[in-house]
């Protein structure tokens, strides 16, 4: 009974809103317009970074996630300006490359006054302030099967604001990709030449694609700090892969897509996880090792979901972002 | 590609690595008298946070601790420097060739090329430790302790095995049902996962050692060189000269350079283009083991993710170089390499990977097509 209660805990947690909102944001990038941006974690990255920073030298929240979201956007557009002329898989190292290179950054010793070096920055440093707008009592509080906090840290507060952003960005997605210029976006992923004889500049659609994508993966790295902790090594390759997982799996180029890739993938892990500690006797399967074991099967799916079901479980076969 | 054209190439390619070792020498000169005096502060600060967390089963020592312990016996740094940056490059060009054949042979960016290094180190520490050591999801544990060399040949032996199983099982398939090139690059995202967190699963989190001897050191000229180390150098360099042999002299490595320029017209002239992909994947599996071998007795240590952090100094070799240049990755990597470790007299070493990803990026901006690469559209 203790499985089915952390299965439910697990489809609203912060961090399942947080990679929905990062998947979102992807599902710009990749979904819409086609781009490979191997680089979401270092978006959520720097979103983090941004707000922790200005709310703990004493800024307001509105400053810190304006600060966040100028920071995703400029490194959007440093990363876009030599690297969307490029073709997909170049565009895939360079991202990669860029994101890698915040966290090296910000794990560096040259920069433990602002970002804390690799220890990173702490919840209490930064979280108090948000915390007290919280409409919630400051207790624990039951609504029928589940139970949070009231305001720390994984609370109802953060859960309300985290999957409201959530609806937000999904209702932004669904306009857009309706609109004249979703259109021109779906069209650039299939076919860029054409767009580009019609007299559409591809390479500011892109950017514009890639921009909004990066602000949306800032906000998700935002929830995902007031729920734990900010700290660069959390925020490496595999978090970007793990992103690129729930987005297949849910569907690239589907509104809802993201959202239920993000509730099956992290209720599939706490599923693995625990299943297998009830049924492989812990000689065999030590508990810490359960965790490199759930995550081999996450590679392993997305190896088979791509070969096997690359438009995921709501998409369209017809509309499939992978193009050369 | 005639004899003409390669020497050439191979003309332009010395003449960066000369320029950038020159440039590197300069501000690096520049930069140590300045830092002379701040120094011996700074790397005493790091070494102590990296013994701070380093794991109690493994010795932490990074080359920022070994030069400011040689500078007291008179041996120059810059110096010392360059030449650990032209053995690293040497180590990693033994894994970026691999990856580079297999970029210009089947046109995939292969993520999972960091674990295959990775996969050679751990291989070669599972034959050759004294500790016991088990199989995944089986409950026996057991000792193999084979001498080190024995245990190296097993490693990429075992390593070639598997780029032979993927070829046989997964890429071949792929490429029979068409799928396409970015397709087959996150297939690729999903194993290197996979195999990642399999070593980790396999061998632990904790940093291992593949020899427990101690190196004894000596100097010569400006310079401190350790016996395996030298012994490292000898064997990539004889590697390295084996496979260039191999591409530019034989049957099957004119046939290899055929299918990487043009496999259709390979195909039409009666090369099999198949055999000569499995053949290429055996051989960057195995000389990725071999390198995370070396790689394993130079840094004294190795880790489950210690490919994964190459990685992308890999991808930075090869599109330096020219992706599906092999020679290019060559360059490239000494290039990669000299930068790197220069880069920690003047920067921390903490960020001396992150020297290479500003090169990686700076080269997509000036020449994408790398400094071997012809110049073609790539957009």
């Amino acid at each position: 009974m203790d499985l089915v209660y952390d299965l439910l805990r697990e489809a609203i947690a912060p961090t399942t809103a947080a990679f929905a909102l990062a998947a979102i944001g992807l599902n710009f990038h990749f979904g819409l317009t086609g781009l490979l941006n191997m680089g979401q974690a270092g978006f959520m990255l720097l979103g983090m970074y941004g707000y922790a920073i200005v709310v703990r030298e004493g800024g307001p929240i509105w400053l810190g996630i304006l600060t966040a979201i100028a920071c995703a956007a400029v490194f959007a557009l440093l990363l876009g300006w030599p690297t969307l002329k490029l073709r997909g898989d170049y565009l895939a190292i360079v991202t990669i490359a860029a994101a890698e290179m915040i966290r090296y950054l910000g794990r560096s010793q040259n920069l433990n006054s602002l970002t804390g070096a690799s220890t990173g920055i702490r919840g209490s440093d930064f979280k108090d302030s948000f915390e007290m707008l919280s409409p919630f009592p400051d207790s624990q509080v039951t609504i029928w099967v589940w139970t949070f906090h009231g305001t720390r840290s994984t609370s109802w507060w953060l859960l309300l604001v985290g999957w409201a952003l959530v609806a937000l960005c999904l209702l932004m997605f669904w306009r857009l990709s309706k609109s004249p210029w979703g259109r021109v976006l779906k069209g650039i992923r299939e076919d860029e030449d054409a767009v580009r004889s019609l007299g559409k500049n591809v390479y500011s659609y892109k950017m514009q694609a890639l921009v909004i994508g990066g602000v949306i993966g800032a906000l998700a790295g935002i929830v995902w700090s007031l729920g734990a902790s900010v700290q660069p090594d959390s925020m490496g390759r595999p978090t970007t892969f793990w992103i690129w997982t729930l987005l297949l799996l849910g569907g690239a180029a589907t509104i809802f897509g993201p959202v239920l890739g993000s509730i099956l993938f992290w209720c599939s892990l706490v599923l693995v996880k625990g299943l297998a500690s009830m049924l492989i006797p812990s000689s065999v399967l030590s508990p810490q090792q359960l965790e490199p074991f759930s995550l081999t099967l996450v590679g392993v799916t997305l190896m088979c979901l791509v070969i096997f079901r690359p438009q995921g479980i709501l998409g369209d076969k017809k509309e499939l972002a992978f193009n050369d | 590609m005639t004899k003409r054209i390669d020497r050439r190439v191979l003309m332009r390619a010395l003449i960066v690595l000369v320029v950038a070792a020159v440039a590197a020498i300069l501000v690096a000169g520049v930069g140590s008298t300045a830092l002379a005096a701040t120094g011996d502060a700074t790397t005493t600060v790091t070494s102590s946070t990296l013994h701070a967390d380093a794991d109690p089963a493994g010795v932490e020592v990074t080359d920022a601790e070994l030069t400011s312990e040689d500078s007291g016996s008179g041996t120059n740094r810059v110096a010392q420097n360059v030449f650990n940056g032209l053995v690293f490059g040497l180590l990693l060009a033994l894994a970026s060739v691999g990856l580079s054949l297999i970029y210009g042979t089947t046109g995939l960016s292969n993520f999972a090329h960091g674990e295959q290094v990775s996969l050679g180190a751990m291989l070669c520490y599972f034959f050759a430790t004294q500790q016991p050591v088990s199989i995944p999801l089986t409950p026996w544990s057991f000792v193999i302790g084979w001498p080190l060399w024995l245990a190296a040949i097993a490693a990429i032996a075992v390593a070639g095995l598997s780029g032979w199983l993927q070829d046989r099982f997964l890429w071949s398939k792929l490429r029979k049902r068409g799928v396409k090139i970015v397709q087959q690059m996150i297939v690729s995202i999903g194993l290197s996962l996979a195999l990642l967190n399999l070593l980790q699963w396999w061998i632990g989190p904790d940093r291992v050692r593949v020899s427990i001897a101690i190196e004894e050191r000596h100097q010569i000229g400006p310079i401190m060189l350790g016996n395996t180390t030298a012994m490292s150098i000898g064997i990539s360099i004889a590697v390295l000269l084996g496979v260039a042999y191999f591409l530019l002299r034989t049957r099957l490595g004119r046939a290899t350079r055929a299918v990487s320029d043009n496999p259709a017209l390979a195909s039409a002239s009666g090369i099999k283009v198949d055999g000569i992909i499995r053949l290429v994947w055996i051989m960057a599996t195995s000389l990725a083991a071999l390198g995370g071998i070396l790689m394993a007795l130079y840094d004294s240590g190795t880790k489950f993710d210690v490919g994964a952090k190459l990685l992308l100094l890999m991808f930075a070799a090869v599109t330096l170089g020219g992706l599906g240049q092999p020679f290019g990755a060559l360059v490239g990597s000494l290039v990669i390499g000299v930068v790197v470790e220069t880069s920690t007299l003047w920067l921390g070493p903490d960020l001396k990977y992150a020297t290479a990803l500003g090169i990686l990026i700076l080269v997509l901006l000036v020449r994408p097509q790398g400094i071997l690469g012809r110049a073609e559209r790539v957009g």
